[in-house]
């Protein structure tokens, strides 16, 4: 067992060595298109911190006056209640709720974000209206309640969510796109190269083959070494993915407050989790680039 | 240890390689294969150690038809079959005791029985002291040892042997065959496949002569006509 183990890593470092430009070649592509992956991933969740406070279909949300008592809350859950024709649903985001939501809208503008605290952060209701395409009716709803006791600010979603979900949309479907076709690229690139190295080896294997070696036994390095380029691909693109997402969050916290930008930088940790994707994809890319290779070009 | 019985194998509707070939090979005993080139030696050859399948009959080896062996079962059969070719398929960039390790290494030997085997079988051939030499530092005669030497170092039952000394001069030619005689004598089944009449005439072995894929002689002790 570990004869063969020695064997099997020995051939395949072997065959990175012979084929090394193939093998970079391959390798940068995977890199590339990984982070193309990756970028969208990112993209994609800065988009959603954008639309944080809209989720569930909200598109009214009231926030109260920090020092809003609990009679004037009562008084505006009264309202929404009585409001059922207009309004099918709402919660209450309270001020351990709202400080999450703040972590992640203001995670570009830490100054702001400092400035926002348990005591003077808004809470907030959310509501869900019974028919969101009514836009004339919503809004008169929002103006009525914008009017009640210890409200701060009623805002109003049509335009701000319509705006992000086309932008979403957009930038979202090409990026996948890209980044689908790069991987493809990728794929292509590691079944040649293992393609060639078979090609190189192919005495080697005739006499393998012939003196008893078993297929898995000569395929076991072809596919490991595939696997190694989508890793080490992977590896490269999450190292990129890293030092992009720094130098963006550093950019933002330079861009003027409220430009906008402020939600599209990540700080939750999603960054670490795409890494993984990005490492997992690029595993299989390898894997299936290699192993069609391996099994298609072993009769030689 | 070797039975043929209505073997057809053809490459396209015109060209028949080899033409309902029986035969039976004895364990142990030496067995050349003669005839023009084209004749059908190496494909049968190759139907021996299932590089190729034939259209139709049964091929036996050490008790089994191989024609409908599974191909997961191959590599068990060859490791009791070795290969000695013509061109001797050494491995270039391996040292002489890497091409006969090889052998074993792909077949999962540990590293001491390789250490004590390879050595064994590098002397048996007369190549001890050559280990560490590259094929390109060999002449043609101990390129074709070390080739026997790996054909052998995992004791088949049965040794196939195409024109071994296709390559080399007359007297070089001659040692090959006496170290096939000494390895067939340790029991070995050898069959050979071979142009050269001076050996077969001199070895006095099993004469299968081949025309055109068609068996039309079997002779103990026969000699090249």
């Amino acid at each position: 067992m570990l004869s063969r183990l020695r064997y099997t890593f020995r051939e395949t470092f072997d065959s990175f060595r012979r084929n090394a430009t193939l093998t970079v070649a391959s390798i940068i592509t995977a890199a590339i298109s990984l982070l193309g992956v990756g970028l969208t991933f990112l993209s994609q969740h800065g988009f959603d911190n954008l639309l944080a406070k809209w989720e569930g279909g909200v598109e009214m949300i009231i926030f109260m006056r920090p020092d809003a008592t609990v009679d004037q809350r009562a008084l505006i859950e009264q309202n929404l209640d009585a409001n059922g024709q207009f309004i099918e649903s709402w919660s209450y985001c309270d001020v351990e709720c709202s400080l999450l939501e703040k972590d992640r809208v203001l995670a570009g503008e830490p100054g702001t974000a400092d400035l926002v605290d348990e005591t003077n952060i808004p809470t907030q209701y959310k509501a869900v209206p019974t028919d969101e395409t009514d836009v004339d009716l919503l809004r008169s709803v929002t103006e009525a309640f914008s009017e009640g006791p210890g409200v701060f600010e009623v805002v109003f979603a049509e335009d701000q969510i319509s705006l992000i979900e086309q932008l979403q949309s957009f930038f979202g479907f090409r990026l996948f796109l890209l980044s689908g076709f790069l991987l493809l690229a990728a794929v292509l690139l590691i079944w040649n190269t293992i393609r060639t190295a078979i090609f190189a080896r192919r005495r080697e294997i005739e006499v393998m083959k012939l003196v008893g070696a078993t297929d898995w036994f000569i395929r076991i390095p072809f596919m490991l070494e595939g696997l190694l380029h989508g890793v080490i691909g992977g590896s490269l693109a999450s190292a990129g993915l890293f030092v992009w997402n720094s130098q963006w969050t550093n950019g933002v916290q330079g861009f003027p407050e409220n430009s906008g930008f402020a939600a599209l930088v990540i700080t939750d940790g999603y960054d670490k989790t795409v890494m993984l994707i990005m490492l997992g994809i690029g595993a299989l890319a390898g894997a299936i680039g290699s192993g069609i290779a391996a099994s298609k070009f072993l009769d030689i | 240890m070797i039975r043929l019985e209505n073997v057809t194998k053809s490459y396209s509707t015109e060209v028949v390689a080899v033409k309902d070939a029986s035969f039976d090979v004895a364990k142990g005993e030496f067995v050349f294969l003669v005839g023009p080139s084209g004749s059908g030696k190496s494909t049968l050859l190759r139907m021996l150690n299932r590089q190729d399948r034939p259209e139709r009959g049964a091929v036996w080896v050490a008790g089994r038809n191989i024609v409908d062996l599974p191909g997961a079962r191959v590599p068990m059969l060859r490791r009791n079959i070795g290969n000695i070719f013509q061109d001797y398929k050494l491995l270039l960039e391996k040292n002489v005791f890497e091409n006969v390790a090889f052998a074993q290494e792909v077949i999962g030997r540990p590293k001491h029985v390789i250490r004590q085997q390879v050595p064994a079988v590098l002397d048996l051939v007369g190549l001890s002291g050559k280990e560490e030499r590259m094929p390109n530092q060999l002449s043609g005669g101990e390129q074709q040892r070390v080739s026997i030497a790996r054909a052998f170092v995992n004791r088949p039952l049965i040794l196939l042997a195409d024109e071994p000394t296709g390559n080399l001069d007359p007297a070089t030619g001659e040692g090959i065959m006496r170290l096939l005689d000494r390895i067939n004598k340790t029991g070995t089944t050898i069959v050979m496949a071979t142009h050269d009449q001076r050996i077969v005439n001199t070895m006095r072995k099993r004469v299968i002569q081949l025309d055109r894929g068609i068996i039309v002689r079997d002779q103990a002790r026969g000699v090249y006509e």
